[in-house]
């Protein structure tokens, strides 16, 4: 499927192609709705709008700028009970598209009645970056990402890997496209099915593009790996990694906009964690002085044994730390290595089992404890 | 006396309701001592045990968290043992990863009739956490 | 008159001393106040201390440094939530943390009781993103100086300038800080309730000397007035009327981190959190059809309304929320501006009266004759 493309004139620029697009398929009723970012009324940030009128696509934006809210959290608010009779096109990112796909593994999105269109990214600026000055943040964002250039982005898009065709049902790919057009790529039959509709034929080879996605996403791997490794450098140990929560004042907003902590009470909210005060003076006693509230970095070691396996490294926590606190990269360093242990990707496919659902008989041997038969004399020995 | 020898270990040991526990009985009937500063306590199942859980002491107070159940295909609930190991293994590579000593967590099995093995196991990682010393994370009053 | 202690020593010092000894002394079991965490980026938190080594050392008490990770009013929430302390404790908070705490406890979520609360006169906190990554150092000079002369330093939270409830009502003991010139080598402790002077008598290492005073100095009148000036223009300039709201709230990305920080939001699972406001599908298509365009995830502008439904009648206006704020919505002007006329239209004031109902909770037979038509 991935081999042959579709080709979109793209002479005004990717935006206006791919507006231009969407327009016509919900003209032609190939769409019922679309969802996607739009800018609100006020000018200064985006908003994910359902939207079946074809006006309201005017101030529409396939890449915005910013990303305040992450795309799989309005699918998911959209689809946690169910698919309608409505056929809905989400234009979103890929990590977003890979959020919703671990949401619907999770059960807490459906895709069957939607399609998920994605575009190469090149990342969104800091939302706070943006809010300073939306106009000239919008600019800022629209000269670096036609350069490929992430350095106003996010640190964690800065590192991204996964940047363009996610396992969507179709796939702008806008990399390298220099004659003025892009390429939109089925990625499903639903997806085909909604080029053929469109009389758009998939006969352009993709070879050009597949090669300048490869060589930036080795790139790109080479960075995420020296910047992993710089970090773990920083914040390995209790002194690196209580360095780095010290400003953290337990508002939970990184959980609260993270796509894949779906939980309507967090367990850090509920009852388990409201003790009474004989139990904050005694651990009180224990070290001295207990910061309060409590729990501050069993919430976050505690958050990332719940999420980590499906974070898809998207960088809306850290956007949402009102301490500044480099959340979104403590947890995709969390993330590669976790998911790696299990041999997998999040939001890679649909057919992938969620790792903590799954197991072998036969799996994990270096986990379980050795037992050394002569302990029992005492004899100390390597286990 | 040396240092290592003064500190005594605060060690939780989790042991699920039919094979964990049942080993710790049978040292009993076997009249095999562990030492004493070994906390046992009972979940039903070490499937049944959140990740949490393993977390949570090693911040709390303790110097280290052993887990113990049934083997591969004799859990009682038929998998929950599969899930605890890959649990098991996520924690550790959280902890790994954040510099937070993976190796002061153990999971091994121990089966209904191994008293001596269960004894041996709280003892083996008792004098494991003695020579690793005290864990530096539970005198923290800012976590 | 007030019965007072007159200490020969600054403020900050004066008081890091009194907590010291009451800890030490055994009169209290714990001690909740701002201090360092040890990390090197210098975050400051609230913690409960236990030990008064640990008070002086590394995680040092800072009692009234101007900073507010938390309203420490939900803060002796969660301290008492599950039970009342068997034990006395000290709490050192401002004045509208303990306000928030009042409010709370008319809710059922603290308990005053074995509390010894200490409070002071405020100059205001600064924002959280002043205070991350350790930024509060510098600023601290510039804060005590205008705090001297009665003055608010400009940078710090819009409500704290516009604060007219900086003199604790309900503490036990309140230390004079706003237009006390020489706060740097003595203070004065007011002794307000029997327990906060029963706390103080006779304490081993506590000098001072009895003094009658009023805590409303001419500075601190003087500051209640440009305190109030500076609420009307804060207010004012709020937008108000639907589409005014809609553009204000259009970047709020629906994270409810306002929700989470406010003291007075108790509740464990939230209205706008529950199964009430996850729609089925149906019902999101209806609306589409309705509106031609339906904004995900939905209830932006709804659930600024309803919270202020909920809270406004107790809102304290510490200011939490615009800070937490991921998208720069100045929440707490508009909160506090809604939250005066509503407390005006019930003659009500938050935190003043402990047996005083919350309005929504009580109600006269004859009462609010403009409100049914």
């Amino acid at each position: 499927m991935n081999d042959k493309g579709a080709i979109l004139p793209a002479e005004n620029g990717v935006e206006a192609a791919v507006v231009g697009w969407l327009k016509e398929a919900l003209n032609k009723k190939v769409f019922d709705a679309l969802l996607m970012p739009v800018q609100v009324p006020a000018g200064d940030s985006f908003a994910y709008l359902l939207l079946q009128n074809p006006a309201l696509l005017e101030n529409g934006s396939p890449l915005p700028p910013v990303m305040p809210v992450q795309g799989a959290r309005a699918i998911s608010r959209l689809t946690m009970r169910g698919n309608g009779s409505k056929r809905i096109a989400a234009v979103v990112r890929p990590c977003e598209a890979r959020a919703a796909i671990e949401l619907t593994k999770l059960e807490q999105a459906h895709l069957d009645n939607l399609w998920l269109i994605t575009v190469d990214c090149p990342g969104v600026l800091p939302l706070s970056d943006y809010l300073d000055d939306p106009a000239a943040g919008a600019a800022r964002f629209v000269e670096a990402s036609q350069h490929w250039d992430r350095a106003p982005m996010r640190p964690v898009c800065q590192i991204c890997h996964r940047f363009s065709m996610p396992a969507s049902d179709l796939h702008v790919g806008t990399l390298g496209s220099a004659d003025g057009a892009v390429f939109v790529i089925p990625g499903s039959p639903k997806g085909e099915r909604v080029l053929e509709s469109m009389d758009m034929p998939v006969d352009a080879a993709l070879d050009d593009w597949a090669a300048q996605v490869k060589e930036m996403e080795e790139a790109q791997t080479e960075r995420r790996q020296q910047a992993h490794a710089d970090l773990r450098a920083g914040i390995a140990g209790p002194d690196g990694l209580l360095d780095v929560f010290s400003d953290c004042i337990n508002c939970h907003n990184c959980q609260r906009v993270c796509p894949v902590c779906y939980c309507r009470q967090c367990y850090f909210e509920s009852a388990a964690l409201k003790l009474p005060p004989e139990n904050y003076l005694t651990r009180s006693k224990r070290k001295g002085a207990l910061r309060f509230p409590p729990d501050t970095l069993l919430f976050h070691i505690g958050r990332a044994s719940h999420m980590i396996l499906s974070c898809v490294s998207c960088g809306a926590c850290e956007d949402a730390c009102p301490m500044s606190i480099p959340v979104a990269q403590v947890f995709s360093l969390l993330a590669d290595r976790a998911q790696e242990t299990f041999g997998y990707v999040a939001g890679k496919s649909l057919d992938d089992p969620l790792p903590l659902v799954a197991y072998e008989m036969d799996e994990f041997h270096q986990v379980e404890q050795p037992y050394v038969e002569i302990y029992h004399k005492r004899e100390v020995q390597d286990a | 006396m040396s240092d290592e020898q003064e500190f005594e270990p605060r060690i939780i040991y989790f042991l699920c309701s039919w094979c964990g526990s049942g080993g710790g009985e049978t040292a009993a009937a076997h009249h095999l001592h562990y030492p004493e500063n070994v906390r046992p306590s009972r979940v039903n199942c070490t499937g049944a045990l959140p990740a949490v859980h393993i977390i949570r002491p090693l911040i709390e107070g303790a110097d280290g968290v052993v887990i113990s159940g049934c083997y591969p295909g004799d859990c009682h609930y038929n998998d929950g043992n599969f899930r605890a190991r890959r649990r098991v293994a996520l924690v550790k590579s959280i902890l790994d990863t954040l510099g937070l000593e993976p190796e002061r967590v153990w999971f091994r099995y121990v089966a209904h009739g191994e008293g001596q093995r269960f004894v041996d196991t709280a003892t083996e990682f008792n004098d494991h956490i003695k020579k690793l010393g005290p864990n530096p994370l539970k005198t923290r009053s800012d976590t | 008159m007030p019965e007072g202690l007159k200490i020969n020593k600054g403020a900050q010092e004066a008081v890091r001393e009194l907590l010291c000894s009451l800890l030490e002394s055994g009169r209290v079991n714990g001690v909740l106040a701002l201090g360092r965490t040890r990390g090197a980026n210098g975050g400051v938190a609230y913690s409960l201390f236990t030990d008064s080594d640990a008070f002086v050392a590394d995680g040092a008490a800072l009692p009234f440094l101007p900073f507010m990770p938390a309203n420490a009013g939900g803060l002796l929430s969660r301290l008492t939530l599950k039970g009342s302390l068997a034990g006395p404790v000290a709490a050192v908070v401002k004045p509208c943390e303990l306000r928030a705490f009042i409010e709370l406890v008319k809710r059922s979520q603290g308990s005053l009781d074995n509390l010894l609360l200490i409070s002071s006169t405020c100059g205001g906190v600064y924002p959280l993103d002043v205070g991350a990554n350790g930024g509060l150092e510098e600023r601290l000079p510039r804060y005590w100086e205008a705090v001297k002369q009665g003055e608010v330093d400009s940078d710090v939270r819009p409500v704290c300038r516009a604060c007219v409830h900086f003199v604790p009502e309900n503490a036990d003991i309140t230390v004079a800080l706003v237009g006390e010139e020489d706060l740097d080598t003595q203070c004065t402790l007011f002794l307000d309730t029997e327990k906060g002077a029963a706390f103080v008598k006779g304490l081993e290492g506590l000098q001072g000397t009895s003094l009658s005073g009023e805590l409303e100095t001419e500075p601190i009148q003087r500051s209640h007035s440009q305190r109030a000036a500076y609420r009307e223009e804060l207010f004012a300039g709020v937008e108000v009327g639907m589409q005014e709201l809609i553009r204000t709230f259009g970047r709020c990305i629906g994270c409810h981190a306002c929700k989470t920080v406010c003291p007075i939001c108790y509740c464990s699972l939230c209205y706008f959190d529950s199964q009430d406001c996850e729609y089925l599908p149906e019902i999101y298509e209806s609306e589409l059809e309705r509106k031609g365009g339906l904004r995900l995830p939905p209830n932006t502008v709804f659930f600024q309304l309803g919270r202020l439904a909920h809270v406004s009648v107790s809102c304290v206006g510490c200011g939490m929320c615009t800070d937490v704020c991921p998208a720069d919505i100045p929440v707490s002007t508009i909160f506090s501006k809604v939250g005066t006329s509503v407390q005006a239209l019930f003659d009500y004031q938050p935190g003043k009266d402990v047996t005083e109902e919350i309005p929504l909770m009580t109600f006269e037979e004859e009462e609010l004759a403009q409100v049914a038509t």
